[in-house]
């Protein structure tokens, strides 16, 4: 049972950007928020339906990057033909996030917003080197994935600014996402991807721990899947223990690299 | 822009073709209002956490959760629930091969998977049995097994194909 709220339905964003704050939560698919607000884990005054201002949700090129509008929602990431071209894994990972309900309702934006550790979104994003654009009626500012999420459920993001967009740079990295997950929502996540710039061999491990992480070598020889997998803290769940959860961490890294030198991509 | 301020507002709304206008709750979600203050009861309640899809119902033709959905979201949208599907006494191509399919026993998931299926099969008119099982994973049952239901889909999607039913 929802508790009591009014809501605000702005058309422009900066209507959005005098509305939002503390006690005033934007929501887009509400598919998170609304099941917090049930279990009365947030229970905010006032929500700003954002589902009103269409700029929110483009998706376009611009320069050396794919900006996608923090409105989009994975069923129409995976099934644009922009991002399938630019950034082909981005489009397999949101063709498999929950059932067709929360994608064809769950956005980009609200996903890395409510920082759920098991996030598919956070931890893809993580390889891809993607930035978040945050803006409040005061400014713009720009956060990598690693600056943008703190912890469980907690992000950099201050209560009056919204994330207007996620910026992927292309061309994007290819490779490969592999998840185990038998609950609605993965136990551990591995993608490894190969990337034109910087280091080129990037993993990513997320689901199992507070927040992903990535690990970054020059060769796939670098990594040692054991003392990846002895590195993390994995939270012990309904799915599993520590000890279960790091095996199949070892285990996925080590398919995920295996996968991805003998030139699999998703996508 | 907004009415803020207040805990609720007049929606209007075509559900199932009809002009609906309503004062709905802010609070009240999609569920809710298609069952009690429309008395439209095909679309089912269960699990209330968009896990197993009794409550599918399609906004704008997108496939949502009514459990976890807002009434008040509908406000100038078009709602389509179970009892939309048939036209008079001639059932929908997918109501009549889930008959023949044998793909229901008590019934109660029934109006969410047809709802989902109505979904996918405007989406992608001839789906492989992978398609079918893919977008249908989020709905649940507990009585018949799901080999029926994804022959009933199959079965609708050649015939509406055949006879170009939208
Ligand atoms: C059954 C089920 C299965 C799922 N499975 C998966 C899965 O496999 N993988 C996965 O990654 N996720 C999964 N999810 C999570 C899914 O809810 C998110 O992926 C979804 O994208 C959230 O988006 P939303 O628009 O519904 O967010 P909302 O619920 O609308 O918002 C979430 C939070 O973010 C805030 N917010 C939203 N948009 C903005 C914005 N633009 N600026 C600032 N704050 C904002 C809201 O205030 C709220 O606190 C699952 C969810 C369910 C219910
Ligand atoms: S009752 Fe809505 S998904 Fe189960
Ligand atoms: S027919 Fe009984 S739950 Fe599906």
């Amino acid at each position: 049972m929802l508790g009591t709220f009014t809501v605000s339905r702005p058309t422009e964003l900066g209507q959005a950007l005098d509305l939002i704050g503390e006690e005033s939560l934007a929501y887009w698919g509400g598919t998170e928020l609304f099941l917090a607000m049930k279990m009365q884990l947030l229970m905010p005054g006032n929500l700003v339906d954002l589902k009103g201002i269409p700029q929110l949700r483009e998706i376009r090129m611009s320069g050396d990057e794919l900006v996608i509008g923090a409105g989009t929602t994975h069923d129409e990431i995976a099934t644009d033909p922009g991002v399938r071209g630019a950034a082909g894994l981005l489009s397999s990972v949101t063709s498999r996030v929950g059932n067709s309900r929360v994608r064809a309702q769950g956005t980009i934006g609200g996903n890395l917003c409510f920082a759920e550790p098991r996030s598919d979104l956070a931890t893809v994003l993580l390889a891809l080197d993607a930035m978040v654009q945050l803006q409040s009626s005061s400014g713009e500012r720009r956060l990598s994935i690693t600056e943008f999420l703190l912890g469980p459920y907690w992000t950099a993001r201050e209560p009056e600014e919204l994330l207007v967009a996620v910026c992927v740079p292309i061309p994007a990295a290819t490779g490969v996402y592999l998840k185990f997950q038998f609950t609605e929502r993965p136990s551990v996540a591995v993608t490894a991807v190969v990337s034109d710039g910087g280091q080129p061999c990037r993993l990513a491990i997320g689901a199992v721990a507070d927040v992903p992480a990535l690990h970054t070598a020059e060769s796939w020889d670098e990594f040692d899947a054991a003392s990846i997998a002895a590195g993390i803290e994995p939270v012990p769940d309904l799915t599993g223990s520590v000890t279960y959860k790091r095996h199949l961490t070892e285990v996925l890294v080590k398919k995920a690299i295996a996968a991805v030198r003998a030139g699999e991509r998703d996508g | 822009m907004a009415d803020g301020g207040e805990l609720g507002r007049t929606v209007r709304a075509n559900v199932n073709g009809t002009e609906v206008s309503r004062y709905v709750a802010n609070r009240s979600t999609l569920a809710q209002f298609l069952r009690d203050d429309l008395g439209l009861t095909g679309t089912k309640v269960s699990c209330e956490l968009q896990v197993c899809g009794v409550c599918s119902v399609l906004v704008d033709g997108s496939p949502v959760s009514a459990c976890t959905y807002l009434a008040v979201d509908i406000d100038g949208r078009k709602v389509e629930t179970v009892e939309g599907l048939a036209d008079g006494d001639t059932l929908h191509p997918l109501q009549q091969a889930f008959v023949e399919e044998f793909a229901l026993q008590c019934g109660f998931c029934t109006p969410g998977f047809l709802m989902m299926s109505v979904a996918l099969l405007r989406r992608n008119p001839d789906p492989s049995e992978e398609d079918v099982k893919e977008y249908l994973d989020g709905n649940i049952c507990r009585c018949t097994g799901y080999r029926p239901i994804v022959e009933a889909v199959q079965l609708a999607a050649t015939r509406m194909r055949e006879d170009g039913h939208v």
